[in-house]
C-alpha cells in the first residue's frame, strides 16, 4: 500500500511555494492519490525557459521505499528524456532513490536535469547525438519544441508557427504540413521548405 | 522431386526461426521499469534463501562453509571459535550492517532490560531529529521511521505492557514493514551525523569515493541497499552513542605467516569515561559485535 498519509503531507508542502520553485503536484483526475500530475517550469536561461512541463506521476505500492514512476506528459527535446515516450533517465528515479527524497525534491532534480543535460548517459540517442555533434541545431530544436508544446498560452503556440510558417503557408502548403515539417527539422524554415519540397 | 511419398515438406519457418536473433539489440528494448521489476524479482528469489535476519547458528557452521577453502581463513575461524560461540547471518542485500546492528541492539536491550540505555539513546535520537531538521529535511520524510524505531525500543522493554518475546523480535526483524523502516531510520541517523560533522568526515569520504559529502550521503547512505563502510559505522556509532566491535575475517596475515584475527572498536566520543586512577579515557566494552567478511556483516556472539 502507498503511504497516503505521507503523500498528502507531500502535496501540501510541495504546493506552498510554487511561486518560488515553479513546481506543483496534484491528483491527476479523481481523488486517487497514487496517480498524480506534476508541473515544472523550464529553468531561466535555458532553451526550456518559458515552458511549463507536465509530468505524469504514478506511485508504486512500495512508495516511499520504491521510487515514484515519472514521465513527461509534455513533449520535450532533451538528451535524457525520450522525445517519443517522455521516459526520464535519472538515477534517483532508479537505484539511487531514497525515502529521504520527496516528490518535490525529485521534481526539482528533474528541473535541474533540464539545465544540465548528460548526453553521455542518454535516454534519447537522436537528441544526444544532436546535442554532441550539432549544438546550435539542438538549441534551435529545443526552443521550437518548448514553444510548440510547453507554452501554456495557446496564443504563443499559434504565434510561433504562424511567424515561422507564414511564408511556407503562403507558398501553398497546408498549415498542418508546415507544422509537422517544422517540427521534424527543429523549427528551421529553410530546412522545412526543403522537406516540404522533397515530399 | 524428393517428396514422392507425399509427406509434407519440413516447414521452412523452422529454419528461419532458428536463425540467431539479435539478442544484443533486444536489450535496448527493455525499459527502466522492466529492468527494475526484474531486479526486484531476483531480490525476492534471494530473499527466499536467506531471511533478513537468520537463526543463531554455532560457529562451527562458519568452519563448515570454508571446509575446503583458504587455509588462512580456516586458521582464523579456529581462533574465532575460542572467543565466540555463535553467528547469526543476515541477508546480503546491502543493508546487512544496519540490519545486523538493529537486531543486535534490540536483542541486547531485550536480554539486559537496560532502561537507562533506552533513556540514553532516546536523548540521542531526539538530538538526531533536531539535526535533520536543521539540515533542512522535511519532517514528514523521517518522522515515521523515527517513531517506528522508538516503538521497537519500547516493545523490547517490559513495562506497562508485556514486552515481546525473543521469537517475536526475530519475526519482526524478518518482517519487511518493520525491518526496512528501522534500516531506513539508521540511514537517516547516519546521513544526518555525517552532514553535521562535514569537516570531520570530508577527508574519509574523499578517500573512499572522491565525491562531496552531500553527494556521498545522497548516493551511498540514504538509498536502501547501499553498502556500509567504516564512515557509516563511525557516524552511526557516534550519533547514537553505541560502541560497536567489528571482527575482520579476511585472508590477511603477517610476514611470518602467523594468523591472528583483527578487530576494531568503533567508540563514540561521548561514550568514553574517565579512569579514576589514571585520568585517561577508558573506552567501554562494546556489547555489539559484528563479523565482517569483505562485503558483508553478520552478528557474532561472544562466549
Amino acid at each position: 500500500m502507498v503511504d497516503f498519509g505521507r503523500v498528502k503531507k507531500e502535496l501540501q508542502e510541495c504546493n506552498k511555494d510554487f511561486d518560488v520553485s515553479g513546481i506543483k503536484v496534484g491528483p491527476k483526475g479523481d481523488t486517487n492519490l497514487s496517480h498524480l500530475l506534476g508541473t515544472i517550469t523550464g529553468p531561466v536561461g535555458t532553451p526550456y525557459e518559458g515552458g511549463t512541463f507536465k509530468i505524469d506521476i504514478t506511485l508504486p505500492d512500495g512508495y516511499p521505499f520504491e521510487p515514484p514512476k515519472m514521465r513527461f506528459a509534455t513533449k520535450v527535446w532533451h538528451p535524457n528524456i525520450s522525445s517519443q515516450s517522455g521516459a526520464i533517465c535519472l538515477d534517483i528515479l532508479k537505484d539511487q532513490w531514497s525515502p529521504a527524497l520527496t516528490l518535490k525534491t525529485t521534481l526539482l532534480s528533474v528541473q535541474a536535469l533540464l539545465s544540465a543535460p548528460e548526453p553521455d548517459d542518454s535516454q534519447d540517442a537522436v537528441v544526444a547525438q544532436q546535442y554532441l555533434k550539432d549544438y546550435q541545431t539542438f538549441i534551435g530544436t529545443t526552443h521550437y519544441w518548448t514553444n510548440a508544446f510547453a507554452r501554456t498560452n495557446a496564443f504563443a503556440r499559434t504565434y510561433c508557427v504562424e511567424e515561422k510558417g507564414q511564408k511556407l503557408v503562403e507558398m501553398g502548403f497546408s498549415e498542418a504540413l508546415v507544422r509537422s515539417a517544422l517540427e521534424s527539422v527543429g523549427g528551421d524554415e529553410n530546412l522545412a521548405l526543403e522537406k516540404l519540397c522533397s515530399n | 522431386m524428393q517428396n514422392q511419398d507425399g509427406q509434407p515438406a519440413e516447414p521452412e519457418t523452422e529454419t528461419i526461426s532458428s536463425l540467431p536473433t539479435s539478442e544484443v539489440n533486444d536489450w535496448a528494448n527493455y525499459r527502466d521499469d522492466e529492468v527494475m521489476q526484474q531486479h526486484s524479482a531476483i531480490q525476492a528469489e534471494e530473499a527466499g534463501k536467506i531471511p533478513f535476519v537468520g537463526d543463531k547458528e554455532p560457529l562451527s557452521s562458519l568452519a563448515e562453509e570454508y571446509k575446503s577453502g583458504n587455509p588462512i581463513l580456516l586458521e582464523k575461524i579456529k581462533v574465532l571459535t575460542e572467543q565466540y560461540a555463535a553467528i547469526r547471518r543476515t541477508r546480503g542485500d546491502g543493508n546487512c550492517f544496519f540490519r545486523s546492528f538493529m537486531f543486535a541492539y534490540l536483542e541486547h536491550i531485550l536480554e539486559s532490560q537496560d532502561r537507562a540505555e533506552i533513556d540514553r539513546i532516546t536523548v540521542n535520537v531526539e538530538q538526531c531529529r533536531k539535526t535533520l531538521l536543521s539540515l533542512g529535511y522535511a519532517e514528514f520524510t523521517f518522522e515515521d521511521f523515527f517513531s517506528l524505531f522508538l516503538e521497537q525500543l519500547e516493545s523490547v522493554l517490559s513495562g506497562k505492557e508485556a514486552c515481546i518475546s525473543h521469537e517475536e523480535l526475530v519475526q519482526r526483524s524478518r518482517d519487511q514493514s518493520v525491518s526496512d523502516y528501522v534500516v531506513m531510520f539508521f540511514r537517516f541517523i547516519t546521513s544526518g551525523e555525517i552532514r553535521k560533522r562535514l569537516e570531520f568526515y570530508e577527508p574519509f569520504i574523499q578517500g573512499l569515493s572522491n565525491t562531496s559529502v552531500e553527494q556521498f550521503c545522497k548516493s551511498s547512505v540514504e538509498p536502501m541497499g547501499e553498502e556500509s563502510d567504516h564512515v557509516h559505522i563511525t557516524a552511526l556509532s557516534d550519533a547514537l552513542g553505541v560502541p560497536i566491535r567489528i571482527v575482520y575475517l579476511d585472508r590477511s596475515h603477517d610476514d611470518k605467516g602467523s594468523v591472528s584475527v583483527n578487530h576494531h572498536d568503533f567508540t563514540p566520543a561521548a561514550h568514553e569515561v574517565t579512569d579514576a586512577n589514571t585520568g585517561g579515557a577508558v573506552a567501554l566494552e562494546p556489547f555489539i559485535t559484528l563479523l565482517y567478511r569483505p562485503g558483508h556483516y553478520d552478528i557474532l556472539y561472544p562466549k
